[in-house]
């Protein structure tokens, strides 16, 4: 068993160690050779089951889990929002209870509270894997983040981050990716700055860094541009912003030029023109990255908003390697905490 | 019934400057002498009740002037025989409880559905304060003049804030007529949409809308300013910010007729606290929210110095399945009846703010002035008027247990708090409503 790991569950990464993020990038580093391969597979989880318990949308980190789930040869069940009792007025808990019951060993689990994973893990018993709870974390998503870079940077046999610089670009206040990509990397060792509009990008994200001044919040993205690492652009989320607005809806105005309106992103970005002009990834300020800086995106992409269709599809682009180590990410989380639980 | 007297306390009333050791006799619900130790040795009528308080304090009857008992419409966490279960296990004898009940006690018809009701079930006093607006919405007013011709003590949409300046100025000026109170739940609402705590460094961390302290206070900067021609007796609810204590110091100096209260949680507590218990604490998350030391602190100073001149628990009942959702999900609010006199003596009292006479004035008479309760003999000690007495040792040092609560909620950051000082004995109109060893 990799060293220093004794958690069932995983329900975010701002209380870990260093050393218990490196057991799992250690772990998905071995099985990145299996996670690109539907021919191949481990028996580590075989008898094992895993349910994904999605309260809110998401169609590329439940598919993740369940290729990841699938790679070691648990057995998958899907339960999703719309449809299953959730939408029948049982709270989140009593869900679980009922699906602890039938003898799942993981549940992971999406929702739209900040804090619904963690409430989780107070009252069932088997193991629970945030995949993402509102405005909080998104831990899977933040060490695959980690392993893109350190892949990109020649860090994957250590996993010291030191030296290195990610921006994090666009909605970071309403982002749980961000918080999460903050926590792994300030603790390996690596620098953060989050740039944005100040009604996306506050001030006190600063104090989310693990050391004083690994954390820092800019306004200027051409001023940061040419110093980082890896640009890892963020999704605006329209649907946080204004609840009730259909993202699609919203994204369309905004890519258009048309003004999202204070109703559509709550104030908090005045039209997607004036964003694309100040925060957009376009490919002009692509070229001014630094010569082997990649760009991120966690997807899905607002294509023409926040980041042009040529970057995301261009050289600098990790962002489909994001996706393959995304599953050796999530096979190691699930083995860790599944040897855990059952412990 | 049976005739009681109390021998050998410590009386504290705080209106006719009482504090003296004195025995008093209560009898048909009145109270029919107060007197120096030991002229109730002479002759208590056979059937008279003794009480041996000595090395207790004897005060009147402690009034809550915030609460809410959720009767009607969400009686699965609390009623008004529960919650007044709750107030006499810690020491009230009187509370006024708020209107946010479904439907909203916003017409005279529900004040007095609420004092029939009290009639019936209740064992303390209950009066209740009204809606400001009609449903609560905080667009038309409600029945203010036929409310308080019914006995509502004063007029509150707690629970939400009345937002718009244009419907408070003629709030104001309808309460001012009444000779009542307006209570002020002070929360600009577009600042805290989505927000569930503190806008601080533990809601950034743990991804939770924030609540800054702005939405508070410059509400109560315009309630002040908007009051100035008006001159209604304006009162800020449970305050939590350092900076609305200044503004209400600064308005009062100014002889404004401004009042404020404080809840025992925003004494003592602070925004970390959401973090622990496993992280999302649920019983730590109230409207408005826990803030920081200095906020503590200032508050502390404010209830020293005057300015906050009431004390009121907000006891809000929730069930644990609905505070057993998710943070942002669960509701706001804690008990607070059941453990408020020893949570006061830790942050007044032990801390060197004020002494005993001053806590009492601030548990008594200070909310019967608010509510006008005076008038009805509450809040204070006479011969002839309500024998409403409680009786509180000063030094009893306990645990705060599951089984002290009395109320139907369980919703408390406080059990297992080691604390000192307890109510033991609340009387009610000459009636012992509650006991409690003294061990």
């Amino acid at each position: 068993m990799a060293g220093g790991w004794s958690h069932r569950h995983l329900l975010d990464l701002q209380s870990l160690s260093p050393d218990e993020l490196r057991a799992i990038l250690f772990l998905a580093r071995d099985y990145a050779p299996i996670a690109d391969r539907a021919d191949a597979h481990s028996d580590e989880l075989r008898g094992k089951v895993v349910a994904n318990l999605f309260f809110e949308d998401s169609t590329r980190t439940r598919v993740s889990f369940s290729v990841a789930a699938r790679r070691l040869s648990a057995d998958v069940v899907d339960l999703m929002g719309p449809g299953s009792s959730a939408s029948k007025g049982e709270s989140i808990g009593d869900t679980a209870l009922n699906i602890a019951a039938l003898g799942v060993d993981l549940i992971v689990v999406r929702h739209k509270a900040s804090g619904a994973a963690a409430n989780l893990a107070n009252i069932v018993t088997c193991g629970v894997v945030n995949a993402g709870d509102g405005r909080h974390e998104h831990p899977t998503q933040g060490l695959l983040d980690t392993y893109t870079l350190a892949e990109a940077a020649g860090r994957l046999d250590t996993f010291d981050m030191s030296g290195l610089t990610m921006a994090i670009v666009g909605d970071l206040a309403t982002s749980r990716v961000a918080r999460s990509n903050i926590a792994a990397l300030t603790k390996l060792g690596a620098r953060v700055i989050c740039v944005g509009p100040p009604g996306l990008c506050p001030r006190s994200l600063r104090t989310l860094g693990a050391a004083d001044g690994s954390c820092e919040v800019s306004h200027d993205l051409d001023a940061v541009i040419a110093h980082a690492d890896a640009v890892n652009v963020l999704r605006i989320q329209f649907e946080r912003h204004a609840p009730g607005v259909p993202a699609a809806e919203a994204a369309a105005a905004a890519r258009s030029g048309e003004s999202p309106g204070p109703a559509r992103t709550g104030g908090a970005v005045s039209s997607g023109r004036e964003y694309r002009e100040l925060y957009g990834l376009t490919a002009e300020r692509a070229a001014r990255m630094k010569p082997a800086a990649v760009v991120m995106h966690p997807g899905p992409i607002n294509k023409g908003l926040e980041m042009d269709a040529s970057v995301a599809d261009g050289a600098r682009s990790v962002i489909l390697r994001q996706v393959s180590r995304g599953v050796a990410v999530r096979m190691a989380v699930l083995r860790l905490c599944a040897a855990a639980a059952t412990a | 019934m049976t005739s009681v007297l109390i021998k050998g306390g410590r009386v504290i009333d705080p209106h006719s400057g009482t504090d003296r050791v004195a025995d008093v006799l209560l009898d048909g619900g009145r109270i029919v002498s107060m007197g120096a130790r030991g002229v109730g040795r002479v002759g208590p009528a056979s059937g008279t009740r003794v009480i041996d308080a000595d090395g207790c304090i004897v005060a009147p009857g402690l009034i809550d002037p915030h609460v809410h008992l959720r009767q009607p419409g969400r009686e699965e966490a609390e009623t008004i025989a529960t919650g007044t279960a709750a107030a006499v296990a810690g020491g009230f004898t009187t509370v006024c409880c708020m209107p946010n009940t479904t439907p909203v006690l916003d017409n005279d018809s529900m004040i007095g559905a609420i004092a029939h009701a009290s009639r019936e079930s209740g064992v303390c006093r209950v009066f209740a304060v009204g809606a400001v607006t009609k449903g609560r919405r905080g667009e038309e007013l409600a029945e203010i003049a036929l409310m308080a011709r019914a006995g509502a003590v004063g007029f509150s949409d707690d629970g939400d804030c009345v937002a718009s300046a244009g419907v408070m100025a003629r709030a104001l000026a309808a309460v001012r007529a009444t000779g009542r109170a307006f209570m002020q739940h002070c929360q600009e609402p577009t600042l805290t949409r989505g927000a569930s705590m503190h806008a601080g460094s533990v809601a950034t961390r743990l991804g939770l809308g924030g609540w800054p302290r702005e939405a508070e206070e410059i509400i109560i900067d315009r309630d002040v300013r908007l009051n100035r021609s008006i001159g209604c007796a304006y009162h800020v609810q449970h305050v939590s910010s350092g900076g609305s204590v200044e503004i209400v110091r600064r308005a009062r100096r100014e002889g404004q007729p401004v009042s404020a209260e404080a809840a025992p949680h925003h004494l003592l507590l602070t925004h970390e606290l959401v973090d622990s218990h496993g992280g999302y604490w649920t019983s730590a998350k109230m409207n408005p929210p826990l803030r920081e030391a200095p906020d503590v602190r200032a508050i502390v100073e404010g209830v020293a110095d005057g300015t906050v001149g009431v004390l009121a628990t907000d006891h809000a009942p929730h069930t644990a399945e609905a505070k057993g959702l998710p943070f942002e999900d669960a509701p706001f609010g804690i008990i607070g009846l059941e453990t408020a006199v020893p949570l006061y003596v830790e942050a007044l009292i032990t801390s060197g703010a004020i002494g005993w006479p001053r806590l009492i004035e601030l548990l008594t008479w200070a909310p019967a002035k608010l509510c006008g309760l005076d008038s009805q003999g509450l809040g204070h000690l006479t011969v002839g008027g309500p024998a409403d007495v409680t009786i509180i040792d000063p030094n009893l040092e306990w645990t705060i247990a599951d089984s002290d609560l009395a109320g139907r909620s369980r919703n408390t950051p406080f059990v297992g708090r080691r604390v000192r000082g307890r109510s033991i004995t609340t009387i009610v109109a000459g009636s012992v409503r509650h006991e409690q060893a003294r061990c």
